[in-house]
């Protein structure tokens, strides 16, 4: 087998299997944009006769979307927020110190990352009700969604800051500069890209955040465009390409972000950011 | 002379690790010590402890008369020279030399003059927008020495400072950095492994073995004159032979080298019986015709740079003799071994001091 034909079929390999990873993507997208009789037609069509192009404006109208993207973009702005002030300096401390507590801290919060939301919501529900978080139901969310989040974060950053040589930090100590003044001008600069690699992923992954955005906010009013569109979808629902024009004007943001972003993403988590 | 360093009682432990073991210093105002041990010896860690990098457990540290022990790197005022340079990445040349001036507040106006002025003498007036990543090591090095010369600090410390760069750069830097400590009229601390470096570039040689300052002193009274066992075979390239030997009656030694005792007439302060080791440098051995040396040795091998001719002796332990040009022996040959009895250096056998 010669060089070039391995090549070839592995990358038809690869256009498949992306194929078959982005299917339901495309899915949604085509059947927001057929008529009703369309999208329950057998066999089904690959591309929409009519696209209705007017479904967009129409859902957004309807389910008032502005006002759950909004409240979406706050939970998540809001996590990525306190998730990032707090992981950092977290990550920087378990990256620079070795000893038994580091190794005993590194442990809970990897523990953290263990456990899922849904087993998590109801001790959350109870102590947020006890302490009265919950009569700020976006501020429970941002606080739960940290929670859960902030190991990922801090791994990820924690490995960052590793990469970023000691003897950088000791030049700006001899130079004259405070421990702190040594991590703001020399540490974090060089952890920027792993930092806003992280901080990116956690975005859309609270942007995203369903099970404590569903069970902590009653208000329909506070609530995101997961619960949103979760709401739309009832036992007996037949309007599948609003649900998923729905889907489509919420998705879209993220993955055009991600399109724009991806070069700088992928370096970032491979390599160590650095140089 | 003025004291500009000075170090009394310095302990350093790391948990159950003694690293330092009451080191005692003084280092002299103007003066280029270099700190010289195999790798292991704590040089590296005094080296840190004065810069306050690392805080030791005991004794004191003093800069220019004050007492540093207890004070943060930024208040001690030394610059340093690391191994990997320890250049910031994402700053430019301009900027990593006035890291420190910036640090200090002074003005952006004064800062920009500093650097063009450093630069220009250590050859870097062309880099000046280049990043780290994108000059040679030679280059890369110049940058880490003008940012501690743009300083004007109380001490330079090095840190092994030419371990990173090809033999024959090291040799010209070795000069380069000379010429400046003499230019600048500053105090330096160099840490090296490389006795040469060490015995090139410094006024006084302090050399450290687990911990403890074995010997310290002028190159060339190191050389002369060790202290011991260690210091003997740690300065000087190639190393000295040591032969175990037992002192006679009437103060002379016999060796035994192979092929039964051989006295040796060397006045030796030690009693009839005791064991010693007697110290001959390969560069104080000559080659003669069998018969006409102190000894005859057989040849195992030889190696010649060119220049010099290293000769290995077939006998137990082997001797290793450096001679100047070419020299028409091979292995196998018979010759005799001479050697004046200035050169030579008797050690305790058990405790390895000089007598």
């Amino acid at each position: 087998m010669s060089e070039t034909f391995r090549n070839r079929l592995l990358l038809l390999v690869a256009l498949l299997l992306a194929a078959v990873y982005l299917f339901p993507l495309y899915w949604m997208y085509i059947t927001a944009l057929k008529t009703g009789s369309e999208m329950f037609r057998a066999p089904p069509s690959f591309w929409p006769d009519d696209p209705q192009w007017s479904i967009f404006p129409f859902v957004f109208q309807l389910k008032g979307m502005g006002r759950f993207l909004w409240n979406s973009v706050v939970i998540a702005s809001g996590s990525v927020a306190l998730i990032a002030v707090l992981g950092t300096g977290a990550a920087y401390v378990l990256a620079r110190y070795r000893n038994v507590w580091i190794d005993v801290g590194l442990f809970l919060v990897l523990m953290l990352q263990v456990l899922p939301a849904s087993l998590m919501i109801t001790p959350i529900f109870v102590l947020f009700t006890l302490t009265g978080i919950l009569d700020f139901p976006r501020t429970a969310v941002i606080l739960a969604i940290a929670a859960k989040s902030m190991p990922f974060f801090i791994v990820l950053v924690r490995a960052t800051f590793m990469s970023v040589p000691m003897e950088l930090e000791e030049a700006a100590l001899v130079d004259g500069n405070s421990r702190a003044g040594a991590f703001w001008s020399i540490v974090l600069p060089l952890a920027r890209n792993g930092i806003l690699v992280a901080a990116i992923l956690i975005f859309m992954q609270a942007f995203g955040e369903f099970v404590y955005s569903k069970s902590l906010i009653q208000e329909i009013e506070l609530q995101p465009s997961s619960v949103g569109l979760n709401a739309f979808m009832g036992p007996n629902t037949n309007e599948w390409n609003r649900i998923m024009a729905f889907a489509s004007i919420y998705v879209t943001p993220i993955l055009a972000t991600f399109v724009l972003l991806q070069r700088r993403i992928v370096s970032g988590l491979t390599s160590g950011a650095l140089k | 002379m003025t004291k500009q360093i000075e170090f009394s009682g310095v302990n350093k432990h790391y948990g159950a690790y003694h690293a330092l073991k009451d080191i005692d210093l003084s280092i002299d105002k103007g003066s280029f010590v270099a700190l010289v041990g195999p790798s292991g010896c704590g040089k590296s860690t005094l080296l840190r402890s004065l810069a306050g990098l690392e805080k030791i457990t005991g004794g004191d540290i003093s800069i220019a008369g004050e007492v540093v022990t207890t004070l943060p790197p930024r208040k001690r005022d030394v610059a340093m020279v690391f191994q990997s340079y320890a250049l910031y990445p994402h700053m430019t040349v301009e900027e990593n030399l006035t890291y420190s001036l910036r640090v200090h507040g002074v003005a952006r106006a004064e800062r920009k003059q500093a650097a063009a002025e450093v630069a220009a003498t250590t050859g870097l007036a062309d880099l000046l927008h280049r990043y780290p990543r994108e000059l040679s090591g030679g280059q890369r090095q110049r940058v880490a020495m003008s940012r501690a010369i743009i300083r004007n600090p109380k001490a330079f410390l090095f840190d092994e400072p030419l371990s990173n760069l090809d033999a024959a750069l090291r040799v010209h830097m070795r000069k380069e950095i000379r010429a400046l400590h003499d230019r600048l009229g500053a105090t330096s601390v160099y840490v090296t492994h490389d006795q040469i470096e060490a015995m090139t570039m410094a006024d006084h040689v302090v050399v450290l073995r687990a911990g403890v300052i074995e010997q310290q002193g002028r190159p060339l009274d190191l050389y002369d004159k060790p202290a011991n066992k260690f210091v003997a075979g740690f300065i000087g390239s190639p190393a000295m032979n040591f032969l175990p030997a037992t002192v006679t009656e009437g103060g002379s030694v016999a060796i035994d080298i192979g092929n039964g005792p051989l006295s040796l007439a060397i006045a030796v302060a030690a009693p009839a019986g005791a064991r010693v080791l007697v110290g001959i440098r390969p560069e104080h051995l000559t080659l003669t015709a069998p018969g006409e040396g102190r000894f005859d040795a057989s040849i195992a091998f030889t190696e010649s740079t060119g220049s010099t001719t290293f000769v290995t002796t077939a006998t137990t332990p082997e001797l290793m003799v450096v001679e100047t040009g070419r020299r028409m022996v091979a292995s196998g040959d018979r010759v005799g071994l001479s050697f004046g009895d200035a050169s030579i250096h008797v050690f305790d056998a058990a405790t390895e001091r000089r007598l």
